[in-house]
């Protein structure tokens, strides 16, 4: 087809583009993965069997803070990995603050009178956290790279990683209501890098999987 | 900030609201750099190729450009995703062109075509045979072996012809230019 023929074929059928429509894709997709990790947990994992009591206490609100606070900037990640020419650095940088934040309280807590070091580092699930946080998060890893797709990503090893990011997150964020842990040292080393081996997949896979 | 920013982003402005018109142009407008961004890095059939795909791109992706964010990196960004695109399906080479939105804008087609004409121009002011020598080697990329058995001429006759040539031109232009 000439050139010509193309222009004139694509301004043909122009329908408006109704506002907010990369969020809806997005919103959508992920709405969908999140409910696929919920089943995880819940059927594959199991809610943690004293989770009423847990609700009030400051771990399990130490857990859903710093994993809401990463969900919230990756997925802003993920949003401007869609947007061909969007900056990704500064959504990137803002990831430091909640990490910042859990470093800090970790070191609080380490240095109390009465602290246990090895227990607030390693509680009694070290071992499977991460792995567990990561196969909690995928589903909404594989509902991430679908929207993505959908939309327009240039970088694709960056834009894995961002949706990798946000997907972990997420993840960890459900895995809370399973992991009976709440100590923030805890936190700090085993769910963060869950995230970051989420991210490492994202990584790898974007090159594979992303391409439009 | 890119000459071509606030013309297109009105375009595209209009374009996303439905305004069949704006589009026409922009696309029109766009071709015209795609063409000659694609045209400056891959085979000629390919570039045509390259810029029809980015055309279709821009269109079935139009609803991810942020009217916060400059129109013209947006469509740059495209440009260069599927130039790579075109390199990887080649397997020509994996490695990625540094260059940036300016590239992309700061040529189209017409001025292109200006540049072939002046060095066409100035290639006249040779005598037919350096000119065929000089065109042959550095413009057609013959070697020197295979023009000095063309020509009869030995290796380093043809290289001290070409380089008086280019010298010649080049003087030419500075005394042009110290005129002015």
């Amino acid at each position: 087809m000439q050139t010509d023929d193309l222009i004139a074929h694509l301004s043909n059928d122009l329908p408006p583009v109704r506002n907010g429509a990369v969020m809806r894709v997005l919103l959508s997709a992920i709405t969908l993965g999140v409910i696929g990790s919920t089943a995880v947990m819940v059927l594959v994992l199991h809610p943690r069997h004293d989770l009423a009591e847990a609700m009030t206490s400051f771990g399990m609100w130490t857990k859903l803070l710093y994993t809401f606070a990463l969900t919230a900037f990756g997925f802003w990640q993920v949003e401007r990995a869609g947007r061909p020419g969007a900056d990704m650095v500064r959504p990137a940088l803002l990831l430091a603050l909640p990490v910042l934040a859990i470093v800090l309280l970790s070191l609080i807590q380490m240095n109390a009178a009465d602290a246990d070091p090895r227990l607030l580092l390693m509680g009694h699930t070290a071992r499977t956290c991460a792995l567990l946080v990561t196969m909690t998060a995928l589903p909404t890893l594989a509902a991430t790279f679908w929207a993505l797709k959908r939309l327009a990503p240039t970088r694709l090893a960056l834009a894995g990683t961002g949706a990798g990011l946000f997907a972990g997150a997420a993840g960890a964020f459900v895995y809370s209501f399973h992991c009976p842990e709440g100590a923030a040292p805890f936190i700090a080393v085993w769910y963060s890098l869950g995230v970051a081996l989420t991210a490492a997949i994202g990584g790898f896979l974007g090159p594979r999987f992303l391409r439009w | 900030m890119i000459a071509q920013e606030a013309q297109y982003r009105d375009w595209m402005l209009a374009a996303l609201m439905g305004d069949a018109g704006a589009y026409r142009m922009l696309l029109g407008g766009l071709t015209r750099h795609l063409r000659s961004y694609y045209a400056r890095r891959l085979d000629a059939a390919a570039a045509e190729d390259a810029v029809q795909e980015t055309l279709i791109a821009i269109h079935t992706r139009r609803a991810t450009y942020d009217p916060a964010l400059p129109f013209t990196a947006w469509v740059y960004g495209i440009a260069r995703y599927k130039l790579i695109d075109e390199y990887r399906r080649h397997k020509r080479r994996a490695t990625v062109p540094l260059d940036e939105a300016a590239d992309l804008f700061g040529h189209d087609d017409a001025t292109d075509a200006i540049a072939k004409r002046d060095v066409t121009k100035l290639l006249d002011k040779l005598p037919p045979a350096k000119r065929q020598l000089v065109k042959d080697i550095k413009l057609d990329g013959v070697s020197v072996a295979d023009a000095a058995a063309r020509t009869g001429l030995s290796e380093s006759a043809v290289k001290v012809t070409v380089h008086r040539a280019i010298k010649s031109l080049g003087d030419d232009l500075g005394e042009r230019d110290a005129d002015r």
